[in-house]
């Protein structure tokens, strides 16, 4: 009975991860930041557990340290991932998901992604993300109760999130974080805002595909707010509210691809503006291309003193991806991001290999150009080598 | 005698509705097809990339296919090697126009539509391409006899198959060699404008459930010069499934 038990638990129980080591090389030094080298390791786990066809468990857990504290060294398990630094255990998702038809329940830790185009998702209101390094970002998981209902070609998505989870903005002691000229020191203190925030988006599957989506809550990235003579500046996540939609169109040569965003901000404590992408795609051979702009217009100036904003940092500007397969276990991929003004400029070249059915090697060289006052420009000391190895089970 | 008299028509009636269906290849694809016929399908699939230079890479996916010819949908998800674990395409086939088909990558989130001139890109670095993985309808294409040729030992009849207008295909006209005992499908040859763009062999042909199936596909690409063999375990006929776990949440549902 026992061994029944267990094969019958095996049966219903996937499971799947990674080792990852990684070394970043910047030949320059930062005004805040002597530091050239930093390794950084981590392991994920996750696991799937579906006792019955409508129901499964799904768990992610993440181990990780470096050599630039810019990971907590204290082991505990952290559920909500809304530290400065990085946990150094934390759980990336844990959540029960029920289906039934074509409902969708999923309560719990989770990753939600909304939105059509790449690099830049105007409508992506629910990712949080690890901006440590600004440019290689990666997504935060966040608790909510999310219901999905598909009939047909329609899908409703709609999510609510107890609390906030802040995007995390670098470490004002590292080179990430860009010191403004003539500012004496200061200490940040942080304002999370502990209400909850929801959204609803529908989307269409046809010969051309479409969503809208809404979203009530607070912006995940901070404003700033200074007060003349005061060593402590204010680090706020204004109220927010989103109208947005993206669209897909496949035409005979190239697939268009349009992503755009109203944001406001009720108690007009940062800038209501719009975002918008529109990108085309295309395969041909063994290459891949994306290309397109990035756009953004203020429609009303905000109270604000400053904000960290990649999101708006990456608009007014022509973006760009090719990537190309040299063979199955090889392939090269090439990034960019110049603002229409050339004042920034953002280029990564990568060249991927596996090893067998497990290893990965990855290696890449980021290089950051343009002037102090430009989002992207103004980490124009920060190019840098990256080499990866990555172990997957 | 007049049971020998009723027998002898029955049998040159046979015989007169084989040589008019010998002679018709719509009718010799149609009766391929109805004998494949079942009303959902599992398998589980071992690919062997074999590149150009004899390097073996090894990749394996689950397929589920609800539905028959024309009018299917099939969920097809990676389980090897660890790095695309869990990476799904969800391919809707319709009788009367090209399928729908999005891909799933769990490292994103996100699920990407395979727009129709990307279809012929390979599939996730295997020799087939995302249009090789979807289901020919009969009505799709016309046909036209080549011939009579042995394939392999087994006396096949061979026919030309060009997709008819409406129908969006990298290939401009395919070669189809039908076994003539069991009229399963042993080889495709597809061409674009009479040069060889990818050979799809079917071999270990056996018996499953009353359907005759290849259990090998070995797919050559020929400007590579690389090949995938997909072995095919565990296949399964007539399973009872729901539709419900062939959309585009059911493959995001999925780890």
């Amino acid at each position: 009975m026992p061994v029944l038990l267990l094969w019958m638990l095996l049966q219903s129980f996937t499971q799947r991860g990674f080792v990852e080591t990684q070394g970043i090389v910047y030949p320059q030094e930062a005004v805040n930041d002597d530091a050239h080298v930093i390794g950084e390791a981590q392991l994920r786990y996750e696991a799937f557990y579906k006792p019955w066809s409508s129901f499964q468990l799904a768990g992610a857990l993440d181990l990780r340290s470096d050599t630039h504290h810019q990971t907590e060294r204290e082991l505990r398990l952290d559920w909500d991932d809304r530290g400065r630094q990085r946990p150094m255990l934390s759980m990336q998702r844990l959540s029960a998901q029920y289906h039934h038809g074509g409902l969708t329940i999923e309560a719990g830790k989770q990753l939600v992604r909304w939105g059509r185009t790449d690099i830049v998702n105007p409508t992506d209101r629910f990712a949080p993300r690890d901006f440590m390094t600004v440019v290689d970002n990666e997504f935060l998981g966040i608790h909510a109760v999310r219901g999905t209902y598909e009939r047909g070609s329609n899908t409703i998505d709609v999510i609510w999130s107890p609390r906030l989870t802040p995007s995390r903005i670098p470490l004002l002691n590292q080179r990430w974080f860009i010191p403004p000229p003539g500012v004496p020191a200061f200490e940040l203190e942080r304002d999370v805002p502990e209400g909850s925030q929801s959204g609803v988006r529908w989307s269409h599957v046809g010969s051309v595909e479409f969503a809208a989506a809404f979203y009530s809550g607070f912006d995940n990235l901070p404003s700033f707010q200074v007060t003349p003579g005061n060593p402590v500046v204010r680090e706020t996540y204004p109220e927010l509210r989103m109208f947005g939609g993206d669209i897909g169109v496949p035409l005979p040569l190239v697939s268009i691809k349009a992503e755009a965003a109203y944001f406001q901000s009720p108690d007009h404590s940062s800038d209501s503006y719009v975002l918008y992408v529109v990108q085309l795609e295309r395969q041909t051979g063994e290459w891949f291309f994306v290309g397109g702009y990035g756009g953004e217009a203020i429609t009303e100036h905000g109270t604000q003193s400053a904000d960290f904003n990649p999101v708006r940092g990456l608009t007014r500007t022509i973006l760009a991806r090719a990537g190309y397969t040299i063979d199955t276990n090889r392939s090269v991929a090439f990034e960019t991001a110049v603002r229409e003004n050339f004042d920034g400029l953002w280029a990564k070249a990568e060249y991927s290999q596996a090893f067998g059915q497990h290893w990965r090697l990855t290696t890449g060289f980021t290089l950051i150009r343009g002037k102090a006052t430009d989002f992207l420009g103004q980490y124009n000391r920060n190019s840098h080598a990256v080499l990866t190895v990555r172990y997957s089970f | 005698m007049n049971r020998m008299r009723s027998f002898f028509r029955v049998l040159t009636l046979l015989s007169l509705s084989a040589t008019a269906l010998a002679q018709d290849p719509r009718a010799i694809i149609k009766e391929a097809q109805d004998r494949a016929k079942s009303t959902s399908q599992r398998y589980e699939g071992t690919l062997k990339v074999v590149d150009g230079t004899n390097k073996v890479t090894e990749k394996r996916w689950n397929f589920e296919r609800i539905g028959s010819h024309g009018n299917s949908k099939s969920m097809l998800r990676f389980s090897a090697p660890a790095e695309v674990k869990g990476v799904a395409l969800l391919v809707v086939n319709h009788p009367d126009r090209s399928s729908d088909q999005w891909m799933w990558t769990p490292a994103i989130g996100r699920e990407r539509r395979i727009a129709l001139q990307d279809r012929s890109q390979r599939f996730f670095g295997t020799d087939f391409s995302f249009e090789d993985l979807e289901e020919r309808d009969t009505d799709q294409f016309d046909y036209r006899l080549l011939g009579e040729e042995a394939f392999e030992g087994a006396d096949c009849w061979k026919i030309e198959s060009k997709p008819r207008q409406g129908k969006v295909s990298q290939y401009t006209h395919s070669h189809v060699w039908v076994r003539k005992d069991n009229y399963v499908v042993v080889q495709i040859e597809n061409f674009k404008k009479g040069e060889l763009i990818r050979r799809a062999k079917y071999t270990n042909i056996q018996r499953v459930q009353n359907i005759w199936t290849a259990h090998n596909v070995e797919m050559f690409d020929a400007d590579r010069k690389s090949r995938t063999i997909l072995s095919i375990e565990k296949l399964q006929y007539n399973l009872p499934m729901k539709d419900e776990n062939f959309t585009i949440q059911a493959m995001r549902r999925e780890p």
